[in-house]
């Protein structure tokens, strides 16, 4: 499987404070990718470097499998669809005429107008002014803007910015039909686990202009497995003792973090303890939610 | 290109920016006529020249207000709805300020050739002295397009570049107001500015008796080292003003 977007080294800097660092961002074809990170962690400045909207301070951009430059850029971004931050919209026109801009600006048939208003759900209201549309809807203009001209790669910033409950629950799905319908990648940017969890393939975690998590999904989930927890009489002496065995440990408060393991190979430790007159007070098991995880690799409480 | 040009004219709708226009019309209407009704038949005798010399004047004021509301109200609609940084993923960002520019200077065309149609109108309704002077309001055309599409540029530039437009308006307004006092400054020095180019590029001159308070209107040679330096203004604001707003970032 080849690469949609793959970036070397990039790195943005603002006033001497480098807020994108080294990204090795590797997005691949077909993928639903979820680029996580709190809020000021870099997400919207990576995205628009992607787009040439921000001229990066160091490093590479590839959009399918070419090298960005300022002279191939728009000839590239034609397959590429984007909503960053927040909608882009003329207030005093109505649905349909902005997507008239678009649509014309582009060079892509006149019908697709109706048909992305129709996939984002917005052909009863297309002859209204924007101006007089809804956080939602104009959010979901916004989409059907980035659809105009079906790309193959489809970049949404925080798409689910200002909807509610149903509404994001519809974005979702209908992010989610895009790669089999109409064979696009998607890059989907949010500060919100969850809605990753639900709807990603592939997840990239940037924390302060880091990238610091980067792999399918299923393997942050791997990361979520459960763990034991014990205590003892002497943790000092058992984690003496784990060492010597090849036990990983983690002094966690009055407890030792250990993998998950056979019962054969527990009950062994505990007789060997009883035999060194440790007395076993406590076995729990632990499970790390995903949240955790999060906020482990971000440093930052998941925010709402 | 002719897409883009297209797309122009169809975000205006409803903007009324053409009312602007007809409103700033109205008011140099109204003055001419004031300032004409206290003519006698013999002042009328020079009444092209009057217009001639008169219109410039005002347009000093009128122009960058008409340049620096039409920028405004174009530029103004990208801002509010954050539509850079989408067409900028699809159109080349030196082509949106030239698709824009041309637009606009539309109305500085309109506005020009509405103030030569006022002339003729209250020329001939008047009976001013001589055949309609044809040349010389082709080089008022000529010249004060010259000098509104300069003013015009630079509003652009600033309307572009700044989201909150009270910056181009002001700076549009305080433009006016030095071009329309520079008539009291030495001429070399008002080829510094721009918004005095209205006066620099005049066809006609004005003596004033102060005996017999006699005022007398007579024709000059056209300053075309002012209208080079008035090309060459036009080149660094719309070469500057367009790598600025290409290079910056959204
Ligand atoms: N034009 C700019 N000038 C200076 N600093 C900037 C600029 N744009 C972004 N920053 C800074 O870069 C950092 C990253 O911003 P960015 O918008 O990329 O974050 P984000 O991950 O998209 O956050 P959010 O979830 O809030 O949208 C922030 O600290 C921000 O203040
Ligand atoms: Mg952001």
């Amino acid at each position: 499987m080849s690469n949609v977007i793959e970036t070397a080294g990039l790195s943005k800097e603002y006033g001497n404070v480098y807020r994108v660092k080294d990204v090795d961002l590797l997005v691949p074809e077909g993928a639903i990718y979820g680029f996580l990170g709190p809020n000021g962690a870099g997400k919207s400045t990576t995205l628009k470097m992607v787009l040439g909207l921000a001229k990066p301070t160091a490093g590479e951009i590839s959009v399918f499998g070419k090298r960005v430059n300022s002279k191939n850029r728009l000839e590239n971004l034609k397959n590429v669809g984007s909503l960053i931050e927040s909608p882009s919209y003329y207030g005093h026109l109505t649905g349909a005429e902005n997507l008239q801009i678009f649509q014309t600006l582009r060079g892509v048939p006149k019908n697709n107008i109706d048909e992305v208003l129709k996939i984002v759900r917005l052909d009863n209201q297309k002859h209204k002014k924007v101006s007089q549309y809804s956080l939602g809807m104009k959010q979901r203009l916004g989409l059907a803007s980035a659809l105009l001209g079906y790309p193959k790669l489809l970049i949404l910033d925080e798409p689910t910015n200002g909807l509610d409950p149903a509404g994001i629950q519809e974005m979702r799905e209908l992010i989610q039909s895009l790669p089999q319908k109409f064979g696009m990648t998607v890059v989907v940017s949010s500060h919100l686990l969850s809605e990753i969890d639900q709807l990603a393939t592939r997840v990239g975690i940037i924390r302060e202009g880091e990238l610091v998590y980067q792999d399918s999904l299923m393997k942050l989930h791997q990361y979520s497995q459960q763990h034991l927890a014990v205590r003892t009489m002497n943790n000092e002496v058992t984690k003496s003792f784990l060492s010597q065995n090849g036990v990983a440990w983690e002094a966690q408060d009055d407890y030792l973090i250990i993998p998950q393991m056979k019962d054969s190979m527990m009950a062994e430790i505990s007789k060997v303890l009883g035999q060194n007159n440790i007395g076993l007070v406590r076995i729990e098991e632990r499970k790390k939610s995903l949240e955790d995880i999060f906020l482990e690799l971000t440093g930052t409480a998941v925010s709402l | 290109m002719r897409e883009a040009i297209g797309m122009e004219a169809l975000k205006t709708k409803g903007r009324k920016i053409w009312l602007v226009v007809a409103v700033m019309m109205g008011v140099q209407m109204l003055w001419a006529g004031w300032a004409i009704s206290n003519k006698d038949a013999n002042d009328l005798v020079q009444g092209w020249l009057f217009f001639l010399y008169q219109f410039p004047m005002l347009n000093c004021i009128i122009m960058p207000v008409i340049a620096a509301v039409v920028a405004s109200r174009l530029c103004e609609v990208e801002h509010k709805g954050q539509t850079f940084k989408l067409l900028e993923t699809i159109v080349p960002a030196n082509r949106i300020f030239d698709a824009k520019f041309i637009w606009g200077s539309i109305y500085m065309f309109g506005a020009a050739l509405g103030q030569v149609a006022i002339m003729i109108g209250m020329g001939l309704m008047l009976h001013f002295g001589g055949p309609v002077p044809w040349g010389a309001l082709g080089g008022y055309l000529f010249f004060t397009l010259a000098v509104s599409l300069t003013i015009y540029a630079f509003q652009q530039v600033v309307s572009m570049l700044f989201a909150n437009q009270m910056v181009p308006m002001t700076l549009g307004l305080v433009g006016g107001f030095i071009g329309l006092f520079s008539m009291f400054f030495p001429q070399g020095f008002q080829k510094f500015i721009l918004w005095s180019y209205y006066g620099v590029l005049m066809q006609i001159g004005m003596n004033w008796d102060q005996n017999t308070r006699a005022i007398d209107f007579y024709w000059t040679a056209i300053d075309w080292s002012g209208f080079v330096l008035l090309f060459v203004f036009f080149g660094l604001i719309y070469g500057i003003g367009r790598i600025l707003f290409v290079r910056r970032e959204v």
